[in-house]
């Protein structure tokens, strides 16, 4: 790099160019802080629930495992695995949100507002309920089909040759999802009671109730996507810089977009599928991250990872301590949360964050 | 006789002929939603049923316990909805306001969920006013989100502000209905926006308020015109702009509440119908307004005719009907009325 770099600045450098990234420090130390937090946090969610633990208790539980103790069972089968999904999701989702962000250059977008949540949910509520037999793990993919038929359709339908408008995506997104929700509310009261109750505990965002499995299922899809985003991280930046500038830069728009939102939409399809449509943590992770991190894209969207994982997490304990012993959804709680911050971002002057 | 009192002749004529369809339409869809159904049933039945009732035919039961009151919601709720939305799309100059999505419906259903959560009133005497509270609330909290936002109440941000409401409310629900299965699998099927399960007492409950504020609508429909020209035209001519746009709040916030207090919320309706009959009849809202109350009307007891006899003798939702019918025609207006 050839620019000359503030004294706060610095850059990282690997692939020969391939990955650059420079940061300035206060992002250095905020990816410090937050991952800090997250752990703090984790220790907390670890020894917060109905089943009473001391902390002496939990880390014993933690170095030295014995299967069949009623506290390493909590712990073990219940907590952990719960703990983790809560930030695998919080990460895989804000980083949904972040990417359609960059693309749409719209700071509005969110995978739960524009329908993408609401397709995943639509083809799994149905198979809930019209094939209460089938096993959990064909949630996925039915939830990838949903999401990807749907932002599919939303691409196509604001695509326009004449003037591309970020707006567009949106309201067309909201519009899809006012139907979905319609069609999925409208399909719960088809099925059985105790059938209905499960979508709707499922719909409502709900992370309790994840095994090791799908934590397994989170992990080996973020570990397949994260190093596909960082790839692309690349031609976001530019993308950022609108339509006209990108062409200009030499980058296949059409290739990159689709791309991205592939990307995108695969993350919160995943996520999805496990715990549920959760709501705004895509919308306001990146704004808080976009915050600390004004510039570039790889630390915004490091930062804007690690604040949704510990945003959900603090959700998910809330949840459960809130109203006490009966739990509080997740996704609901984001997306009591998410609504105020969505009408402030809404009242302030800036909509679009590139232009 | 001059040119423009000709073409006003022959338009209103074109007018009556259409509203006299439209009624014809309304007369023999409802005969038609009497008559169809699981049992299905003659024309004969029907008439006996009415000019001789008999306490002891079961046909006679099934017309006047369910299905006359169904007929009636779908009349009286497709009417009123598609009053709501003609009037806001005229006062807003907004093509795409309508009580769903400028989040009239979600605060009304929000407010009868917790009035029956909370307190236990689900009697048709209290609803629609709580309903209201709801709604006007509702509305009342998007429109100043909106205001506030840069650009002002443009249709963008009253939409995303609707949304917004919108989704804050449907969220409070669901954690209504899991803390409380029991209590709230009743309103599992209302909130999906449903014409099933009312008696008569329930029509006679609302619809007084229902047409008292329909017939404000009509009383108030010349002045709508003169506001969908933009309030400058509209003082400039003597109007009392902030006047009328309370009185006429008020009517889309009536309508839309006893509209959801006897059916749940019912999307659509209201954003699509007003769209047609402009179609159709033009801009002149002393037309646009009768002419969507039957429309209106004729759209939902089809609907809900369709609905009962697709996948017979079990029924798809009214919702996901009018849903699936409403949404490709919203779209296509965020393509064609936004551009």
């Amino acid at each position: 790099m050839s620019r000359p770099l503030n004294s706060d600045q610095f850059t990282l450098q690997f692939f020969q160019q391939r990955l650059a990234l420079r940061v300035n420090k206060t992002v250095i130390y905020a990816l410090a802080l937050v991952t800090l937090l997250l752990f703090a946090l984790m220790l907390w969610s670890l020894f917060v629930g109905s089943y009473q633990l001391s902390i002496a208790q939990v880390i014993a539980t933690l170095t030295n495992p014995q299967p069949g103790s009623p506290s390493s069972d909590v712990i073990w089968l219940f907590r952990f695995p719960r703990t983790l999904a809560a930030i695998l999701v919080g990460i895989m989702m804000a980083l949904s949100g972040a990417v359609l962000q960059n693309i749409t250059r719209n700071s509005l977008a969110d995978p739960s507002l524009v329908g993408i949540s609401q397709g995943a949910a639509l083809a799994v509520v149905v198979a809930i309920i019209a094939f209460p037999d089938l096993d959990k793990s064909y949630r996925s993919v039915l939830a990838f089909a949903g999401s990807t038929s749907v932002a599919a359709l939303i691409m196509l339908l604001s695509h326009s040759k004449h003037n591309h408008k970020p707006m567009r995506f949106i309201l067309l997104g909201i519009a899809l999802s006012a139907f979905l929700s319609a069609v999925t509310t409208a399909y719960l009261t088809y099925g059985q009671l105790y059938q209905a109750s499960a979508a709707l505990g499922w719909l409502a965002g709900n992370i309790d109730g994840v095994n090791w499995l799908d934590v397994k299922i989170l992990c080996y899809s973020s570990l397949c996507l994260l190093p596909i985003l960082l790839i692309q991280s690349r031609a976001m930046a530019v993308v950022r810089l609108g339509d006209t500038n990108a062409i200009a830069l030499g980058v296949n728009l059409d290739w990159m977009k689709y791309s991205l939102v592939a990307t995108s939409v695969a993350l919160a399809a995943t996520a999805t599928s496990v715990v549920g449509p959760i709501g705004f943590i895509g919308l306001i992770a990146p704004h808080a991250a976009r915050r600390v991190c004004t510039s570039g894209v790889m630390g915004h969207l490091l930062l804007s990872a690690l604040i949704g994982g510990l945003l959900l997490l603090v959700a998910d304990v809330l949840g459960r301590r809130l109203i006490a012993p009966s739990q509080l959804p997740a996704g609901v709680l984001t997306q009591i949360i998410g609504v105020p911050i969505f009408v402030y971002l809404l009242l302030r002057k800036k909509t679009l964050p590139s232009s | 006789m001059n040119t423009s009192t000709l073409v006003l002749k022959q338009s209103s004529k074109k007018y009556q002929w259409a509203m006299a369809l439209l009624y014809c339409a309304v007369s023999v869809l409802f005969l038609a939603h009497l008559a169809i159904g699981a049992k299905a049933l003659t024309i004969e039945q029907l008439l006996a049923a009415f000019s001789a009732f008999d306490r002891n035919n079961f046909d006679h039961i099934i017309i006047w316990n369910i299905r006359l009151p169904r007929a009636l919601i779908a009349i009286s709720v497709g009417a009123s909805l598609a009053v709501a939305g003609a009037i806001m799309q005229g006062v807003t100059k907004n093509p795409l306001a309508s009580p769903s999505i400028l989040g009239l419906l979600a605060g009304a259903a929000f407010a009868i969920v917790v009035a029956l959560g909370w307190f236990g009133i689900d009697s048709p005497l209290y609803t629609p006013w709580i309903a209201a509270l709801g709604a006007s609330s509702a509305a009342l909290l998007v429109g100043f989100i909106a205001h506030a936002a840069p650009g002002g109440a443009t249709p963008h941000n009253l939409t995303l502000a609707g949304a917004a409401v919108s989704a804050f409310l449907a969220a409070i629900v669901t954690v209504f209905q899991l803390s409380n299965e029991d209590d709230f699998d009743d309103l599992r099927e209302w909130l999906s926006g449903s014409l099933a399960g009312n008696n008569i007492e329930v029509v006679i409950a609302i619809a007084p308020w229902m047409i008292l504020a329909m017939l404000a609508a009509i009383l108030l429909s010349n002045k709508i015109t003169l506001l969908a020209m933009g309030d400058e035209t509209a003082k400039g001519l003597g109007l009392s702009t902030t006047r009328l746009k309370i009185q006429l709040m008020l009517t889309v916030v009536m309508l839309t509440a006893c509209s959801v207090a006897m059916a749940g919320p019912v999307g659509f309706i209201g954003l699509v119908i007003p769209h047609i009959s402009r179609f159709f009849i033009g801009a002149d809202y002393r037309k646009v307004i009768p002419f969507s109350a039957l429309l209106g009307a004729c759209f939902l007891l089809g609907v809900d005719i369709i609905a009962r006899v697709v996948i017979s003798p079990a029924e798809i939702s009214t919702g996901i009907a009018t849903a699936i019918i409403g949404a490709p025609i919203f779209v296509y207006l965020i393509k064609a009325k936004l551009a």
